[in-house]
């Protein structure tokens, strides 16, 4: 049936055309490697058969890749968010719990001490009470204010550059500025990826001056996140990738921010909300970002895993 | 009320939420995707979907990095079976059925030249939706995994613990169909 039946091959590929056909599945995939990949394209050249089902597949593929997803609706994605939540109120209610009681138990020693002091009127019983009252509440207040601001650090833009600002201060202060060392992405990649199971595009960016020194992980508001940094002449520039979350708002824009002393730039693309930040003069961060940016979009390959 | 809460106990909480919060919640809309094709309707894949999450919020902490969307997406394979056993109990395929279906068939004939492919490209999506769901259960989650979800073939192998080359047969199969309804050509036989 083939018409190359009687030609030898040696490219490796099956001679089965079942399994040649599996091939050009594996092809359109993108599961074979370069090697193969070109084996197969050389048969696909050869053989109409061949190439007409690669066209009927890349068909295939546009045709599916054009069924209406369903909508992840904010209702429903409230629910689920609701689900990880579910233990918050507790943990809130732990702390606050804990100041009351104590907050109780001195009000009861003072009750005494008022008491023997002066068994005086009822006016001054309740008037104590109230006030008991009104501290348990104001605790409870500044107890669960202090742990919403840290649920939500990133509600506002400012406070999250305050904690890039921290952290970039800090790396610069410590004995090293990344807890991986590697000027290859395919080794910070991973790292980032085995540590929180994510990783920004780290693209090379060493022959605009901007050499890949490293990764490491940033907690900010308690959720942990890449950082890259880079060395430009004597200034380090530390970037941090925030995974987006749907509320979070789009910055396609490089937005100039400055924290703590330190300048920023901070924009957004579709997978993740970026901050730079840097000692470096600001035209140098621009230029950082700008090449960052062009980088990404030139060679998105940077951004996929590995 | 018990004792004064552990510290530890409570960051661990918290960064388990957080989690939460990276590996779930940016592939709901895949996981919504995978669990309207197995059960058939969208209000359905809500309910499996919620009934995964549970399930993947308890077991958040043996998530061991990896691809995220996979390691969901498993999880949600499992709900939408549990479910379909215990609300359509008819439909789900009995896996004595799956041997035939991986059986390569013989190769349709293949005289069709690039008109076809024109044909599969301008079908419009209520038919391709329709000649999806018209595919066999095994046949149906291998393509929409693959070409809907955009999961590795060694990732569903994983998933449906089958060879790799089992996933390749099915999705060649499933795509053969496909385009055999797609492409306006007959049944081959």
């Amino acid at each position: 049936m083939s018409p190359h039946e009687n030609r030898p091959r040696e490219d490796g590929l099956p001679e089965d055309p079942q399994d040649m056909k599996l091939m050009i599945h594996a092809l359109v995939d993108g599961e074979l490697d370069a090697a193969a990949a070109l084996a197969v394209e050389r048969r696909m050249a050869a053989d109409p058969d061949l190439a007409a089902e690669h066209a009927r597949l890349v068909a295939l593929r546009g045709a599916v890749a054009s069924v209406p997803r369903p909508t992840v609706s904010d209702d429903f994605l409230a629910r689920i968010a609701a689900i990880a939540e579910v233990k918050s109120p507790e943990q809130a209610e732990a702390p606050k719990a804990a100041s009351a009681r104590a907050e109780q138990q001195l009000q009861q020693q003072q009750g005494k001490v008022i008491e023997m002091r002066a068994r005086a009127s009822r006016w001054f019983n309740s008037f104590d009470w109230r006030q008991m009252a009104a501290s348990i509440v104001l605790t409870a207040f500044l107890a669960s204010g202090a742990t919403q601001w840290l649920a939500t650090a990133d509600n506002g833009a400012e406070s999250f550059a305050v904690a890039v600002a921290n952290g970039h201060r800090r790396s610069l202060l410590a004995a090293t500025p990344v807890d991986i060392v590697s000027s290859d992405r395919h080794t910070v990649k991973p790292w980032l990826d085995g540590r929180i199971g994510v990783s920004p595009p780290a693209p090379d960016m060493a022959k605009d001056g901007y050499a890949l020194l490293g990764g490491r992980v940033e907690v900010i508001g308690d959720r942990p996140m890449p950082a890259l940094v880079y060395r430009h002449h004597e200034h380090l520039i530390t970037l941090v990738a925030a995974p987006r979350q749907n509320e979070a708002k789009s910055v396609p824009m490089a937005d100039d921010l400055s924290a703590g002393g330190f300048l920023l730039v901070h924009w957004t693309d579709d997978a993740f909300s970026y901050w730079a930040i840097s000692d470096a003069e600001r035209p140098a961060l621009d230029d950082f970002v700008a090449r960052f940016r062009a980088a990404i979009i030139a060679n998105p390959a940077a951004g996929s895993p590995g | 009320m018990a004792g004064a809460p552990d510290g530890g106990t409570v960051l661990s909480e918290k960064m388990l939420a957080a989690r939460f919060a990276e590996v779930v919640l940016p592939h709901l809309g895949d996981a919504l995707s995978l669990a309207r094709w197995l059960t058939g309707n969208t209000a359905d894949a809500e309910d499996v979907v919620q009934e995964a999450c549970l399930k993947a919020h308890a077991g958040i902490a043996g998530f061991a990095g990896g691809n995220p969307r996979a390691w969901l997406l498993t999880i949600v394979r499992n709900a939408s079976y549990t479910w379909m056993a215990k609300n359509r109990p008819r439909s789900v395929v009995a896996v004595g059925d799956l041997a035939d279906l991986d059986d390569v068939s013989p190769p349709p004939d293949n005289d069709a030249d690039s008109p076809e492919a024109a044909l599969i490209a301008k079908a419009n999506s209520a038919a391709v939706e329709a000649a999806i769901a018209r595919l066999p259960q095994a046949f149906r989650e291998t393509v929409v995994l693959r070409d809907i979800n955009g999961l590795s073939y060694r990732e569903i192998a994983a998933m449906l613990g089958v060879p790799q080359g089992t996933v390749m047969s099915r999705l060649a199969r499933a795509r053969g169909l496909l385009m055999t309804e797609l492409g306006g050509r007959h049944e081959p036989a």
